[in-house]
């Protein structure tokens, strides 16, 4: 499916990628456009940059969706994906009493730590998502997710999660000694006990018994989270999402977009399709390039140096089609939009529109610009 | 009026910055330029493969120092890998420091215990400061290239976050020595590395603020990667621009018209960075061919000896 058909027609659309590859922009730009072909959209990022932070109005983080005026009665809503926030939003809804929140808000472990416990900040990041999915006040969410690695945490999230429940994890953290072949007798008891109080001695650390009244404390809204993490899964996996991978023609990419892909493939999900950044236009700088005269003589030392600036642009181009082959080849997924290397960002909502109108053209693209990508 | 690199006699170079900067290349280009100094030199990366080449390495890096020359060993510290060697240092009953690495549990734990992992790798490269042979220190210099800035700065302060929950015993001990040594400018330097756009330069200005005035580190100058040259006058620049010309889809003019562009959006980018720091910032060419075509790395390493004062 073209980007466009993507954006007409699905409820979530998450852009994935490394960092650096204007995934955030992209992102930006796809909601800008969306917005404008009449879609209820809303745009969920994670670290804008300043500018941009400023162009989508998202100056303060309370985890509530911005209104972003376009002109002509046209409006985009954009939200920060405020971790902390929907966590503690998620232990208040899922507690039976406010006595049961308290006991997990309070716990010094959560305050400390909610956001590094094993995925548990990308599953929030998540949990937004579906809520937002949920509301239907929106008809397209676009995802900016976090850079590759923990994209993975990001979308994989829902399922490590309810693997953590499901496990011994809990258990085990609960009593240690359950992680021993004799586990239950009273020997593996004391020396494991033993070998955990010695450890707590010597880092001065006493988290193995705090994360144990953490996990005991949450362990009560474990039902109604399984409950939850089910649907947000079926969500991501199902027909109205589509994953896109934003990258660019860098070889630091091509062994982060490998383990990307290796890893949603585990998770179930696949890219549907690559918008590349940042590529120098092959019809420009590509090896078969015509070179007609100049339009006017320009004197021998000028005309060198232009020469220059075109082979080594050239050599560009030619280094940057080399690098983009195998990274193409390992999304196993077709190249749906290709923005030059552009010599700004683009930040303003202007700009961002333009973008926008570039990734999503209203006519058919000049097929001049994609040749030999798409089968690359 | 090119920047000044303070890389004197600090045995510890951390180079950090935005993803895709090129940090691997100026670590690269660093630890290069020390050995052409006379220097014996140990290049760190941190959980990723992508330094090894660019020092000609022909095998994969480990944690353990790989001797690529006389004077260049590499090595690649993975933190999950160095929190198993801690925690088999610590139990020293291999089969329960096995089952408790494989256990989900053990990762939350080690996810819950923030700067653990950072701490294990500050903790590695100290150990190899300290290393000694034959009477002297093994390596004068280890030069550290750091994850990503948004993940460099847990492990830069990672002395700290750990140190807020063990007080005492000997990790707080330790803990306070690598903090100390982190902070002295006679021994640690901190490199920032950006690239002349506008968001890169903009998360650099946030960094370098929050590693010298927050963590209070030694910070040098940001080091600029990828600036394109200065190919045309400003007398050839509008006359490319004139309308007789303007118009013109000649692949020449195309490529003029880029390359003019892209340096000046360069030049006010470098601007922007020299205006909010106060300071001049050291300059690396943008390369056609990439740091890993066969020279990149050496001219990358010739234009910081340069700059640090370093080229015989």
């Amino acid at each position: 499916m073209t980007l466009g058909g993507l954006i007409e027609s699905r409820r979530v659309l998450v852009c994935v990628g490394s960092g650096g590859v204007g995934k955030t922009t992209t992102a930006a730009a796809l909601g800008v456009e969306a917005a404008r072909r009449g879609r209820r959209t809303v745009v969920l990022t994670v670290d804008p940059a300043q500018r941009l932070k400023d162009a989508l109005g998202l100056g303060t983080l309370d985890g509530k969706p911005r209104r972003v005026p376009l002109g002509r009665g046209v409006h985009l809503d954009a939200m920060l994906l405020d971790v902390k926030h929907t966590f503690d939003e998620l232990v208040r809804g899922l507690a039976t009493s406010p006595e049961q929140a308290a006991r997990v808000l309070d716990n010094r472990l959560y305050q400390n730590l909610s956001g590094s416990l094993a995925g548990t900040a990308e599953y929030m990041a998540i949990e937004s998502v579906q809520r937002l999915a949920e509301d239907g006040s929106y008809d397209l969410l676009v995802v900016d997710t976090p850079p590759a690695r923990h994209a993975i945490d990001f979308l994989d999230a829902p399922r490590r999660l309810l693997a953590l429940l499901d496990s011994r994890a809990f258990a085990i953290l609960k009593d240690p000694t359950s992680i021993l072949p004799a586990a239950g007798s009273r020997l593996a008891h004391l020396v494991l006990s033993g070998v955990l109080r010695g450890l707590e001695r010597f880092t001065g650390v006493t988290l193995v018994s705090e994360i144990g009244e953490f996990i005991a404390a949450i362990e009560e809204l474990t039902g109604a989270l399984r409950t939850r993490v089910a649907g947000t899964q079926a969500l991501l996996r199902g027909e109205a999402t589509s994953l896109v991978l934003v990258t660019a023609p860098e070889p630091r990419l091509a062994s982060e977009t490998d383990a990307l892909v290796r890893a949603l493939g585990r998770a179930g999900l696949a890219i549907e399709g690559v918008i590349v950044n940042r590529a120098l236009p092959q019809s420009l700088f590509g090896s078969d390039a015509a070179e007609p005269p100049l339009p006017a003589p320009l004197g021998a030392p000028l005309e060198h140096r232009l020469q220059r600036a075109f082979e080594d642009l050239q050599a560009l181009a030619e280094r940057q089609a080399a690098t983009l082959a195998p990274l193409l080849a390992t999304a196993r997924a077709p190249v749906i939009a290709e923005v030059p290397l552009f010599p700004t960002s683009p930040a303003s909502l202007e700009e961002l529109g333009e973008l926008g109108a570039l990734l999503v053209p209203a006519v058919a693209p000049d097929p001049a610009l994609r040749s030999g990508r798409e089968t690359a | 009026m090119p920047g000044h690199l303070p890389f004197k006699t600090q045995r510890l170079v951390v180079v950090t910055g935005k993803g895709g900067v090129g940090k691997t290349s100026v670590t690269a280009a660093l630890a290069r330029a020390a050995v052409d100094a006379g220097r014996r030199v140990l290049a760190v990366e941190v959980g990723q493969a992508r330094l090894g080449p660019l020092l000609d390495a022909v095998e994969p890096l480990t944690t353990d120092p790989v001797r690529l020359t006389s004077t260049l060993s590499a090595a690649a510290i993975d933190p999950e890998e160095a929190l198993g060697d801690f925690v088999l240092g610590v139990l020293r009953i291999r089969v329960f420091a096995r089952r408790l690495l494989e256990s989900t549990s053990f990762q939350v734990l080690a996810a819950a215990a923030p700067g653990l992992a950072e701490f294990l790798v500050l903790y590695k490269i100290g150990g190899w400061l300290d290393a000694r042979r034959l009477g002297r220190a093994l390596y004068d210099v280890v030069v550290v290239d750091a994850p990503a800035s948004g993940h460099s700065l847990p492990l830069l302060s990672a002395p700290r976050t750990l140190g807020a929950l063990a007080r005492i015993g000997p990790i707080a001990d330790t803990l306070g020595a690598l903090d100390r040594r982190l902070r002295d400018p006679a021994q640690t330097l901190v490199v920032p590395v950006t690239t002349p756009e506008e968001l890169a330069v903009r998360e650099t200005i946030e960094l370098h603020e929050e590693l010298s005035h927050t963590l209070g580190l030694p910070v040098a100058p940001p080091i600029v990667n990828a600036v394109p040259a200065r190919r045309f006058t400003h007398a050839e620049a509008e006359r490319l621009m004139a309308s007789d010309l303007a118009a013109s889809r000649h692949p020449y003019l195309e490529a003029a018209r880029f390359e003019i562009a892209r340096r000046a959006q360069a030049t006010a980018q470098l601007a922007e960075l020299r205006r909010a720091l106060g300071t001049k910032v050291v300059q690396l060419p943008f390369l056609y061919d990439g740091p890993e075509a066969p020279g990149g790395v050496a001219q990358l390493a010739a234009e910081l000896a340069e700059a640090a004062g370093l080229a015989a």
